[in-house]
Formats: structure tokens, C-alpha cells, sequence
């Protein structure tokens, strides 16, 4: 059947009739709040007060509750133990990969690939991974998440990004490695590779958050604090320097609606099962290879020949080779392993900032790769310098407060 | 009308009330210490006293510039806001009590005892705490917009 130009008109009305409501739209309280979380006035507090939420429920969900509540008692006062018992040849070249320092009293000192390795996955990785993934999906359901991007706009477009770009960051607090897939969403080449380096140098993933929760929780505040600065100032200057546009985006902002339970488990436990495919062979992987590593003496040497760099440059100490080459492989891993070596507080910030901006895990390493191998080499040339500036600079710091 | 000026004196006075207490939080923290005064306790700890208190602040704050033609659905907004906020405080402490509460301590059980349990809940309590039963008071407005 073919319709004339007046019939088709007349059906849309027919079809409008029947369908659309005229009369005059009055704001409805949900309208006037959601209005008020995209003013930068109002919007701002409230974005601060959800990052805090996000935060506090993270830790006493994660710190307090299963790691410290539940999960030490379980692996330093049972599995630990337990594991040193059974495992022959205590004191062999075997027993120090898969069980670790016999004399060890907790999960963190032994260094075994089944003792720390499974510490460091199961006992803090995981419930860190489980809450966040739970309160991120729960702002994305919610519609607050299109919200922080229009809010954050303005900030991120000093370094080169746009609103968006607060996705990438917030998906690398929980993993690097989708972190890095999200960087699709940003339109042209610049912000990508700004994007991917700032991931890859300045945002800690949950896995080592989760651990610096554990070991460093009075200063890691100011690791957090080191980080962002970097991001911001490193995000400014790679504006000014790689070549490319950074356009305008445009957004749809939906309603507020209430998240629905089916979805959220769904999203939460694909996130969970994604992050433990990968970095849990990495975490024992990593366990294993240090401990190997350790065996034939090659930290010990990379100690000595990069011990002038260590002390003078970033005044941290010589120990602290082992743990960044660690880092490669896992990067919760490397600050449980900071941990246990003797410094002060402020070399305690600078190693673990150090830890944090030094080479991205491997895992991230591979994504970037497949991201494409030209962005990801100019993506390790911004990291060496940058690893090298900023580590010397907040060494300066520290000499200038006197801490260091 | 007589209704509408008390709901604009209350949030008036908690606005005012909340504005002194996240300023409270911030100072006390800034000099590094902690405050405690009946059931009123401001623990010193960076994280909870400079961003908490900032955010009490601002809770308050949204009361106090809500206050003025209250019945414009984006000035009761503000009121909303600032009970939000204060709910979002209130909320994160009270979770923070409640896995403080279950596990048994360092040394202890794997459960907490009952007294233990029961006694984590008692006072002193933070800011957000005491302001959260007051501002509750908003949903009462928002059924009756409704």
C-alpha cells in the first residue's frame, strides 16, 4: 500500500493523538535533584560526598570486615601454619617457592605461591574487588555515573579529555586492563594515548588498593594525593605536547532510576570472574618468578646496579629493587612485598608511589599492546621519564619537609 | 502557611546546627586532635574529619539557602539534598560500626561476644549520627508534596 504525502501526515497525527500527552511539564522532585548533581555548585559537594561513601564502604567493608576481621585469623592463624606443617623439605629451593620463609608468621612475610599468593587473591583481593564493583555498578544503574561525567567536563578538558573520560578511571581503580579497553569510548587518537598512559601510570588498581588499605592505611592518603597530582599535572603537559584534537561530547543524561538486583549481580559477578581469569594466575605466577628470581640472586644484583638510583635519585632503599620488579607482574603483590623491608613512613609514600607509576602489570601491559604497539611504546616513553621526574621530585619533597 | 514557616524555621535551626558541626569536624581535625562531649565525639582522623566535615558543611549549607521560598520544588531540593547528604555520613558511619561489631578482634574469637556486639553500637556517636534522626524529618514533606 502506498500512502500519499497528506495520508502519511494524517496517520502521524492519528499515532500522535493516541499516543503523546500534551500539557505543561511540571519538574518533579527527582528532576530538581538531578538538576542539582550537574550544577557544579551543588554538584561538586555531592560528587565529594559520594566519592567519600565509596571510599568508607570500601574500607570497612573490605579492611575492617573481611580482611582484618576474617581473612588474617584465617590464612596467618590457620592456613599458614598449616601449610608450613605439611610441605616437605622445609628450608629447600621448593619449599621457599610454594610456602615461603619457614619462619614467616604471616601470609604478607612468607612470599610462598601458596601462602601469600592465595593471601594476597583470596583474602584481600577479593573482597576489595567484590565491594567496589558492587557500589560502581550500583552509581552506573543508578544514572549517576552520566552525572560525574558532565560535572568533571570542564576539568578533564585541561588535560586533554573529556567527561567520558571519568569511565577509563574509574573502571582502572578497580582493573587496569578494562580500564584500558574503555579508553574506545574517547573519539580521537590523542585522548586515547593520553588516556592510556595516565591509566597506566597514575590510577592503582582495587587489587593494590585493597593492599594498601592493609599495610600503609595511616599514609595512604598521601600515596593516593602523590597520584592525582601526577595525573593532572602529567594529564596538562601531555595536552600540550601530543598532537591531535580534543572535540566537545555530547550526552544523553537519563533519569535517576532504582537499580534493579538481577542486573547488578550480573554485572558485579561478570567483573569478578573477568579480574580473577587474569590476575590470579598472575599473582601466583608473579608469587613464583620473584621468589625464583630472589633464589638466583638476579634482585640482589639488580639491587646493587640500580642502588645509586634507589637511595640518591628517589631515596628509597636498595631492598626495594625486588618489589619493582614484582610490580611488573603484580602490583598488589609488590607493595605486600614493600611491607615487610624496613623504612620510614615517607619512604614508605615514595616506594609505593614509585610501585604505583612504575611499569603497568603485565596484564595491562598485553591490553595495551592489543590497544596497538605504537601507542603503547610512546605510552613507556612517557612512563621512564615520568617515572624518573616525579619519583626524584617527591624525593625533593620529602628533603624540603625534612621527612625524607 | 503557619505549617510552612515552622518547616522553614526548622531547617533553619538544623541547617544552622549542621553548618557548626561540619565546621567543628574540620577544625578539630585540622589541630589534629579529637573532641569528645557527652554523646558527641569528632574523631581526629584525617579522612573522616577534613572530607566528612566538608561534607556535613555542605549539608548544612543546602538547608540553610533551601530555607527561603520552600515551597518552589527547587529550593525543597536543597532541603532534600542536605538531608541526603547528611544520610550518606550518617550511613557510612553507622556500616563502619557494624563491621567493627561482628568480627571477634585480632586476637579474640571469630565472632564478637554480644556485649562486645552491643557495646560498639553505644555512644559517643560522630556528628552525621546525632544530625540523622532530625533530618529524617524531611520525608515527611516529601510524602506530603507528593
Amino acid at each position: 500500500m502506498k500512502l500519499t504525502i497528506d495520508q502519511r501526515w494524517d496517520l502521524i497525527d492519528k499515532i500522535a493523538k493516541q499516543t503523546v500527552t500534551f500539557g505543561e511539564y511540571r519538574h518533579t522532585l527527582k528532576d530538581a535533584i538531578g538538576e542539582l548533581t550537574i550544577k557544579p555548585f551543588t554538584g561538586i559537594p555531592i560528587a565529594i560526598a559520594v566519592m567519600y561513601a565509596f571510599w568508607s564502604i570500601f574500607s570497612s567493608f573490605a579492611g575492617t570486615l573481611f580482611t582484618d576481621g576474617f581473612m588474617v585469623k584465617l590464612f596467618d592463624g590457620h592456613f599458614l601454619p598449616w601449610m608450613q606443617d605439611i610441605f616437605p623439605g622445609a628450608g629447600g629451593w621448593l619449599y621457599y617457592i610454594i610456602v615461603g620463609d619457614p619462619l614467616a608468621n604471616n601470609s604478607f612475610e612468607a612470599l610462598g605461591v601458596l601462602t601469600s599468593g592465595f593471601f594476597v587473591a583470596i583474602g584481600v583481593v577479593l573482597p576489595a574487588i567484590f565491594i567496589f564493583y558492587l557500589m560502581l555498578a550500583l552509581l552506573e544503574d543508578m544514572g549517576y555515573m552520566p552525572r560525574l561525567a558532565v560535572l568533571i567536563d570542564t576539568v578533564l578538558h585541561r588535560i586533554g579529555l573529556h567527561g567520558y573520560a571519568i569511565v577509563p578511571t574509574i573502571l582502572s581503580l578497580g582493573c587496569n586492563v578494562p580500564g584500558v579497553a574503555a579508553t574506545r569510548i574517547l573519539e580521537t587518537k590523542k585522548q586515547r594515548f593520553i588516556m592510556m598512559t595516565l591509566l597506566a601510570i597514575f590510577i592503582p588498581c582495587g587489587a593494590q588498593i585493597g593492599i594498601m588499605e592493609e599495610v600503609i592505611p595511616d599514609t595512604m592518603g598521601w600515596v593516593l594525593l602523590y597520584l592525582i597530582t601526577g595525573y593532572f599535572i602529567f594529564g596538562y603537559i601531555l595536552n600540550k605536547i601530543v598532537p591531535g584534537k580534543s572535540p566537545e561530547f555530547l550526552i544523553d543524561v537519563p533519569p535517576y532510576r532504582k537499580p534493579m538486583i538481577s542486573n547488578l549481580s550480573k554485572k558485579v559477578w561478570g567483573r569478578i570472574v573477568g579480574f580473577f581469569k587474569v590476575a590470579l594466575p598472575f599473582v601466583l605466577l608473579g608469587c613464583g618468578i620473584v621468589n625464583v628470581l630472589y633464589l638466583v640472586g638476579f634482585i640482589d644484583w639488580v639491587g646493587n646496579v640500580f642502588s645509586p638510583v634507589f637511595v640518591l635519585w628517589f631515596g628509597v632503599p636498595e631492598a626495594t629493587a625486588g618489589p619493582l620488579i614484582a610490580a611488573f607482574l603484580r602490583k598488589d603483590l609488590a607493595v605486600a612485598q614493600l611491607s615487610v623491608i624496613e623504612m620510614t613512613p615517607y619512604q614508605m609514600i615514595s616506594a609505593v608511589v614509585l610501585v604505583s607509576i612504575y611499569f603497568p602489570c603485565v596484564a595491562t601491559f598485553a591490553m595495551m599492546i592489543k590497544e596497538g604497539v605504537k601507542e603503547m611504546l610512546g605510552a613507556l616513553a612517557v612512563l621512564f621519564v615520568v617515572v624518573f621526574l616525579y619519583g626524584g621530585l617527591i624525593h625533593l619533597i620529602g628533603i624540603l619537609l625534612g621527612v625524607a | 502557611m503557619a505549617e510552612r514557616s515552622i518547616a522553614a524555621i526548622y531547617f533553619a535551626i538544623l541547617g544552622i546546627i549542621t553548618t557548626a558541626f561540619g565546621i567543628a569536624d574540620i577544625l578539630v581535625t585540622m589541630g589534629a586532635g579529637s573532641f569528645a562531649f557527652g554523646i558527641l565525639e569528632i574523631p581526629g582522623d584525617l579522612f573522616r574529619g577534613v572530607w566528612g566535615g566538608f561534607i556535613v558543611l555542605s549539608a548544612g549549607l543546602f538547608y540553610l539557602s533551601g530555607i527561603r521560598n520552600f515551597e518552589d520544588i527547587h529550593q525543597f531540593s536543597k532541603i532534600v539534598m542536605g538531608s541526603i547528604l547528611i544520610w550518606i555520613m550518617a550511613g557510612c558511619d553507622i556500616f563502619a560500626m557494624i563491621t567493627e561489631s561482628i568480627p571477634g578482634g585480632e586476637d579474640g574469637p571469630w565472632f564478637n561476644t554480644l556485649n562486645g556486639f552491643i557495646g560498639t553500637y553505644a555512644p559517643p556517636y560522630t556528628p552525621a549520627v546525632l544530625l540523622l534522626p532530625f533530618s529524617l524529618v524531611v520525608v515527611y514533606y516529601i510524602y506530603k508534596r507528593k
